[in-house]
């Protein structure tokens, strides 16, 4: 993993720092997003949250070769359906928190850790996310170690609050 | 999304669809053959023999590989259209698996096969409904779980699950522990049944019956005999896989109906649509099929048009195995556990023991064709 | 769903794939039956089961009718019977599945033959016929 410390921190005089939340529906989400936005007060930084669908459920399930008639898609629909009613309960939790820190709110589907890191690459000085990362079908992978294994900018991670 | 245009789809096939005919032809003129004569613990064909690593597990493994190692977890996108194609191969060649039959051929098996199929998918189902309550499980997933445990696995997971308002995570585990009990009892079954003396048709019966997931039913089948004729164990498996396939909506339709009767915002759920919106039709191909076969309109048994065929048929299928393997991640089965991976275990258990338990009492060696 | 079209290929939903995989299935089926009976001349026909060649019955020239004797072979016959494997030597004879003359006789009796390895007799079948 990088480390955050190690970010050329940058003035206000200059150009803002650009922080990347990357929101997901798992146990360390509140904390991730309070500790974005802690950052992003603390820096003066610019903080946009992205949220994204995923849209692997077809290929998680592509070994299924018996379903017919409307099953499947029937299935994706529905799943879709939910990715898109978990989109917008984290958004509002997430602008509920925000205040007035300047930012975007972003969604987008694809592969969750694709498009994170397609994302984290548009200029970001840091993104940020909770560890474990649980966003749609990551909860069956790894999503951390794919993400910090070549991020395109510096990673923090936030763990899960202790129970 | 772009459109591509139909052209451009058809393009966009072709890399994918390269590698997984490429890689069948590697394995059944290559790898198979000198399989076949490899002397392995002193004995010559040992890891055909012993391990039926013939070319269906070989598709199936490799597919494996490039999904896991080769492709480092994701199937790249250049390959990602062609890959796809996979469940119509697979479709095709359950199709033409007709051709095995005559309809006389499937009278005398039907019965067997009914009876059996309806008693462990409802028993299942049944056993699954109580356990996830003793086990204090949400109600959605044990509704997701009975389903998948009691008739096809993964398909019924997918059918049930907007029916009982399953969640994501649930799901994923539920789908997770049913393909790895599947892929498991793929690689266990035919040292089962070798070791056990099992003719074809208690194999094929034992396997249609005790399989959780229906998709590697077949896969298990060619696994124990490679061969596609009438009385082998694939022909005999065919017959409980379509039987299976044909409980789907019945059994979708009970969990829900189970489902909706302990909610409190109830919701009518009726046999009619179910039946319209699940009901698979490609079935409906493999019927027309045997009706060609029984009308003998395909070539006599013993003929090279039917020999032709079946060489076909193999090369359609294992195709469509390589894709099916791809589609395998074995992190993905690694990260089952939780309430589905318990219940799995037992009722999958359970089910492939007491399965194999009712074959080996009732079911004769002397296949019905 | 800007998805949807995506997850299914060419295929808008598994109904379309259903129905698709009914059509690629009759299409082998027509392709097969239509390349056996009109473009292939002859067809040289291979033991269905490894054994040894004891007779056959033809020449080389010869007419033959569908259903008339072409080899008998002598093989292992597995079959259960009362819940144990029964194997017995016994001689099967093979019959032409089509009309049509025979163009050659490649095998000779007491030759061991591979299921689908060595080809027997070669047949020229009438066109519209599945040897």
């Amino acid at each position: 993993m990088k480390s955050p410390m190690k970010s050329p921190m940058k003035s206000s005089a200059t150009t803002p720092m650009k922080l990347l939340l990357a929101l997901d529906d798992g146990p360390g989400a509140r904390r991730a997003v309070d500790e974005a936005i802690r950052i992003a007060r603390e820096k003066g930084a610019t903080l946009d949250a992205l949220f994204v669908i995923d849209a692997t459920w077809d290929v998680f399930t592509g070994h299924d070769w018996l379903s017919g008639c409307n099953s499947r898609i029937g299935f994706l629909e529905y799943m879709q359906g939910l990715e898109e009613k978990a989109a917008a309960e984290s958004a509002r939790a997430f602008l509920e928190r925000r205040g007035d820190v300047p930012g975007e709110l972003l969604t987008a589907p694809g592969d969750v850790v694709d498009v994170i890191r397609e994302h984290a690459a548009r200029g970001y000085d840091l993104l940020v996310l909770s560890s474990p990362f649980t966003r749609g079908l990551e909860v069956m992978r790894d999503a951390v170690t794919r993400l910090t294994r070549d991020a395109p900018c510096d990673v923090l991670l936030v763990r899960a609050a202790p129970e | 999304m772009e459109d591509k245009g139909l052209f451009g789809k058809i393009l966009a096939i072709v890399p994918g669809l390269a590698v997984m005919i490429g890689t069948l032809y590697v394995l059944r003129v290559y790898v198979e053959p000198w399989m076949k004569d490899a002397v392995v613990f002193g004995s010559k064909g040992w890891l055909v023999q012993v391990l039926s690593l013939n070319y269906i597990l070989l598709s199936i493994l490799t597919g494996m590989f490039y999904r896991n190692i080769l492709f480092g977890g994701k199937i790249p996108a250049w390959a990602e259209e062609g890959f796809r194609t996979t469940r119509l191969f697979i479709k095709t060649g359950v199709i033409m698996l007709g051709s095995l039959y005559t309809f006389d051929k499937l009278l005398k098996v039907g019965g067997v096969a009914i009876t059996l199929i309806v008693a462990f998918v409802f028993g299942t189902a049944i056993f699954v409904l109580w356990l996830g309550k003793r086990l204090g499980a949400d109600r959605s997933v044990t509704a997701t779980m009975a389903a998948a445990c009691g008739v096809c696995g993964v398909s019924a997971a997918v059918a049930t699950a907007p029916g009982v308002r399953a969640k994501p995570v649930d799901l994923a585990l539920s789908i997770a522990t049913i393909l790895g009990f599947g892929i498991m009892t793929m690689f266990v079954s035919p040292f089962v049944g070798k070791m056990l003396s099992l003719s074809d048709y208690q194999f094929g019966a034992w396997v249609g019956t005790g399989i959780l997931n229906s998709g590697q039913v077949l896969a298990t089948c060619l696994a124990f005999n490679p061969n596609f004729a009438p009385g082998t164990a694939v022909a005999y498996g065919e017959i409980w896989n379509v039987v299976r396939v044909l409980c789907i909506p019945f059994v979708v339709f009970f969990i829900t109906a189970w489902y909706w009767k302990g909610e409190a915002d109830a919701e009518h759920v009726s046999l009619g649509s179910i039946l319209a919106s699940k009901f698979p039709i490609f079935v409906l191909g493999f019927i027309g099929m045997t009706a060609l076969s029984s009308l003998h309109i395909i070539g006599a048994e013993g003929s090279e048009t039917l020999h032709l065929m079946r060489d076909v048929m193999a090369w359609v299928f294992g195709i469509g195995l390589v894709g099916l393997g791809a589609y395998i991640d074995v992190r993905e089965i690694k990260a089952a556990g939780g309430t589905p991976l318990r219940i799995g275990l037992i009722a999958g258990v359970s089910k492939y023991v007491i399965a194999m338990i009712i074959i080996l009492a009732f079911i004769p060696k002397e296949g019905a064709f | 769903m800007s998805d949807k079209k995506k997850s299914l290929t060419v295929f808008k939903s598994d109904r379309h794939e259903d129905v698709a995989a009914i059509f690629a299935s009759a299409l082998i089926v027509v392709v097969v039956l239509v390349y056996m009976a009109f473009i292939v001349p002859s067809v040289g026909i291979k033991a269905s089961q490894d054994g040894k060649l004891v007779e056959i019955f033809v020449t080389e020239g010869t007419d033959v009718k569908k259903g008339d004797k072409l080899y008998s072979l002598e093989v292992v016959k597995k079959k259960w019977v009362n819940n144990v494997m029964e194997e017995k030597v016994a001689v099967e004879s093979f019959t032409a599945k089509a009309n049509g003359k025979v163009l050659k006789i490649s095998g000779k009796p007491g030759d061991a033959l591979k299921k689908g390895k060595q080809t027997i007799v070669v047949l020229e079948h009438e066109k519209g016929t599945l040897p």
